[in-house]
């Protein structure tokens, strides 16, 4: 991770995938699949296609099954029933998870090693062999500044680095075997600004080289800026999945994005009056200078620009737009989303 | 074999190898074992060539020229001299304070002399007066007061020149030709004791006792020390959350084997370094003391020290084969137990807790060690080299003492290596949940539930 200048100098001796083993469209198959625990159901008939060479957003409140499903995708655990094919293959055929790379929510290194060998421990689990996996590891500590002319970090403890070099240094080692595969639980949370802006391009460009990437987040910002597709699960069920664009389609036109100048008075009070008529709007996401409005159902757009205008409102920008991901979110887990803080705490448990 | 274990083996061993606390670890204990060795020889040789003992006031209140006859005996002990008794050579090195002082009492005057003598050796100019009456002449006792009245050799010399010269005395005034009486009152015997197996190979009862011991307690300390050093890599690997990476990269079982034989090649090679270390170094030690000459090396020669080593040296390959089979038994067999409580605690004070079950196991074997020594052969002794987690100590421990009929060791062997494969099996599962477990540690109803997890 490294701010996106660099970023796109290209991942380190990396030819795009070619394709090995039985061909599938496929990079994931998920059938069926239940995940049950003692308290709780983790995952119920969860069904989700992964197409090859896609950003897949996997979204979801906390403790909706997200990281479950991504340890039985990597075979840490086992369904209950249901199948799970990687690449056209069972996930727990011997070597599936050598294709894929992994950035775990909980992130930790062996604190006491060097970094180097640590990253080569990581990567010889992933059936690297040392040469390659100690090139890798210098390319990779080069263009992420990790070795500079003034220090190799290479050479220090893992816990003499600071949290966003071990960030990076975790982020090397789900990379270091150059994955077909790359699944990022929960990648941007503690992430720095620049690391997470150096995440994002490195994103960006593992797609251009053909890797599928998915990711777990309940940031649907990030998931609506990045992904191709997006699967919405809550309470260990799906509530949707698709392409972004279809998803979104589905969701209807008749959303409306406000953004006002600083207002102040009468004007506020004209204008909240005019967002809080039922004839025109249905639901407001105010966020104090953007809204969200969804239009109500026999309202005109021109309509209510019209009486915004009317209202003194100092616009900065009306359009008319699908609903984001975000109010998708809202709409079709809703409150239900809320309650299932309680299972979180199961879920810190049993994953 | 497969290449990820391989990678699994090779880091636990060459991270543990590479810190300072090995190197102290594998250093220490010969040097441990070197000072044991040495010590007896140094206490024994210091005790015999210091003639401080000799450094004391006779109060002869016999009457008989006692005190004159026990003064001629102390300084003909043998044992000031190494084999040899009346070598005229050896007295002039003695200086006049080294000798005792025959003081002649009578029993008036003996209170007052006792005083006198008390504040001689208060002061420091002597270390003890011994009382001779007509008790001592009729042989019924006699009286030491010291500085090192506790101290066993310089007593038992006084003791034996006591004994000895009223015995001789007795012996003239029996009418015994005193050219007889002399060449009785010289007579020394040493008994040494001698171990016979079926083999018929000897070899000192002592020392075999001794080797016992060491042997029980070295393999105590390594399966202690390295089963904790599984149990902390499994707990490490736990809290830093690494083991999330890890085991989306390898099987959990896979990761708990090499763990387990990681560890176990680094215990393995530290008792190497150890029991070699240990040896050259008590080798040289002995050629130099052997150099040095003297009476330290006639201790060497005539010693425990020695037969120690000729039991040491009497363990055959086939014996080695074994013993090692027992370490490894052990040690797989408590490694795994340490990984399972490992993988099920989320702290090192919460380990600590939940493995004194396994410590208590430990220790209750190590506490029969004493009995088993001393009867190889009984129901204890038996039954503990049946029992798998008592079995690795005691057993090795027998073989030192007796010799255990072969289908006994075999069987034994057996037994112990069908339990670790249950006991791994458990752990393994046990561990491949508990390694992503947060949170309360589970009660027994729940690790049975672990272990029949899909």
């Amino acid at each position: 991770m490294t701010t996106s200048a660099t970023a796109r100098s290209g991942l380190p001796g990396a030819p795009p995938y070619g394709g090995a083993g039985p061909t599938s469209d496929l990079a994931i198959d998920i059938r069926n699949v239940v995940k049950r625990y003692e308290e709780h159901v983790a995952v119920r008939d969860l069904s989700l296609q992964v197409p090859r060479g896609a950003v897949y957003g996997l979204l979801g409140p906390n403790g909706a099954g997200k990281t479950t499903t991504i340890r039985m995708v990597l075979s840490i655990i086992a369904p209950d029933s249901g199948s799970i094919a990687v690449f056209g293959q069972a996930s727990t055929q011997p070597g599936i998870t050598d294709r894929i790379g992994y950035l775990p929510e909980e992130r930790g290194l062996y604190k006491k090693m060097e970094v180097r060998r640590v990253l080569r421990f990581l990567g010889e689990l992933k059936g690297l062999d040392g040469r390659t996996a100690d090139r890798r590891i210098d390319e990779w500590l080069d263009r992420l500044s990790l070795r500079t002319e003034a220090k190799d970090w290479g050479k220090a403890k893992v816990d003499e680095l600071s949290r966003g070099m071990q960030q990076k240094v975790q982020f090397i080692a789900a990379l270091l075997h150059e994955p077909e595969l790359v699944i990022l639980d929960e990648p941007f949370s503690g992430l720095d600004p620049i690391n997470a802006q150096a995440l994002k391009d490195t994103v960006v460009e593992l797609k251009q080289r053909g890797r599928t990437v998915i990711f777990s987040t309940h940031v649907m910002e990030n998931a609506e800026r990045m992904c191709d597709a997006v699967c919405i699960i809550a309470r260990g069920e799906k509530v949707l999945d698709g392409p972004v664009a279809r998803v979104k389609a589905e969701h209807g036109q008749r959303h409306v994005a406000l953004t006002l100048a600083e207002s102040v008075g009468d004007v506020r009070a004209a204008v909240a009056a005019v967002l809080a008529d039922p004839a025109l709007v249905s639901r407001v996401d105010d966020n104090n200078r953007a809204f969200e409005l969804e239009l109500a159902p026999g309202a005109e757009p021109q309509q209510l620009l019209h009486r915004l205008v009317h209202a003194g409102a100092p616009i900065e920008r009306f359009e008319l737009m699908h609903p984001s991901l975000h109010q998708i979110f809202l709409q079709r887990v809703g409150a239900a989303g809320a309650d299932v803080t309680g299972i979180e705490q199961g879920m810190s448990g049993h994953g | 074999m497969d290449k990820k274990l391989l990678a699994v083996i090779k880091r636990e061993y060459s991270e543990r190898v590479r810190s300072k606390w090995f190197l102290v670890g594998t250093l220490i204990v010969p040097a441990l074992v070197v000072a044991t060795f040495l010590l007896p020889i140094y206490l024994a040789t210091r005790s015999e060539s210091t003639d401080k003992a000799l450094d004391l006031v006779i109060l002869d209140a016999t009457g008989a020229g006692l005190g004159e006859r026990v003064r001629a005996n102390l300084l003909a002990d043998p044992s000031r001299l190494g084999a040899s008794t009346g070598d005229a050579a050896a007295a002039p090195a003695e200086s006049a304070a080294d000798q005792p002082d025959v003081q002649i009492v009578t029993s008036a005057t003996l209170a007052q002399a006792e005083s006198l003598a008390t504040a001689a050796v208060m002061s420091k100019e002597r270390v003890g007066y011994l009382v001779l009456d007509t008790n001592t002449v009729a042989g019924a006792f006699a009286r030491y007061a010291g500085r090192n009245a506790t101290t066993t050799s310089d007593l038992d010399r006084l003791r034996t020149a006591v004994r000895q010269s009223v015995t001789v005395a007795q012996l003239q005034q029996a009418g015994a030709d005193p050219a007889m009486v002399n060449a009785i009152a010289r007579t020394r015997v040493r008994m040494s004791t001698e171990r016979i197996t079926d083999s018929g190979r000897g070899g000192s009862g002592a020392a075999s006792a001794m080797l016992g011991f060491g042997l029980a307690f070295v393999l105590y300390l390594a399966i202690v020390l390295h089963g904790q050093n599984v149990l902390r890599s499994v707990l490490d690997e736990k809290t830093t959350r690494v083991a999330e990476v890890v085991i989306s990269s390898v099987r959990p079982g896979t990761l708990l084997a090499g763990k387990v034989l990681g560890v176990g090649a680094v215990g393995l090679t530290q008792q190497i370094v150890w029991v070699t270390l240990s040896a050259y170094l008590i080798q040289q030690a002995m050629a130099f003391i052997a150099r040095s000459g003297g009476e330290a090396a006639a201790a060497v020669a005539s010693g425990s020290a020695g037969g120690f080593l000729m039991a040491l040296t009497g363990v055959g390959w086939e014996t080695l084969g074994l013993l090692l089979g027992f370490f490894l038994i052990g040690f797989v067999f408590y490694a795994a137990l340490y990984a399972a409580i490992g993988a099920m605690v989320n702290g090192e004070q919460e380990a600590q807790q939940a493995a004194l079950p396994v410590m208590f196991l430990l220790i209750g074997t190590f506490l029969f060690v004493t009995e088993v020594v001393e009867r190889p052969d009984g129901t204890i002794a038996q039954v503990l080299s049946w029992l798998p987690f008592s079995s690795p100590i005691i057993m090795p421990l027998r073989m030192t003492v007796i010799q255990p009929p072969l289908w006994e060791i075999i069987g034994s062997l057996a037994v112990g290596a069908v339990s670790c494969v249950g006991v791994v099996w458990v752990a393994a599962r046990i561990y491949r949940v508990g390694m992503l477990m947060y949170g309360k540690r589970p009660g027994l109803r729940e690790l049975v539930r672990w272990v029949g997890y899909r």
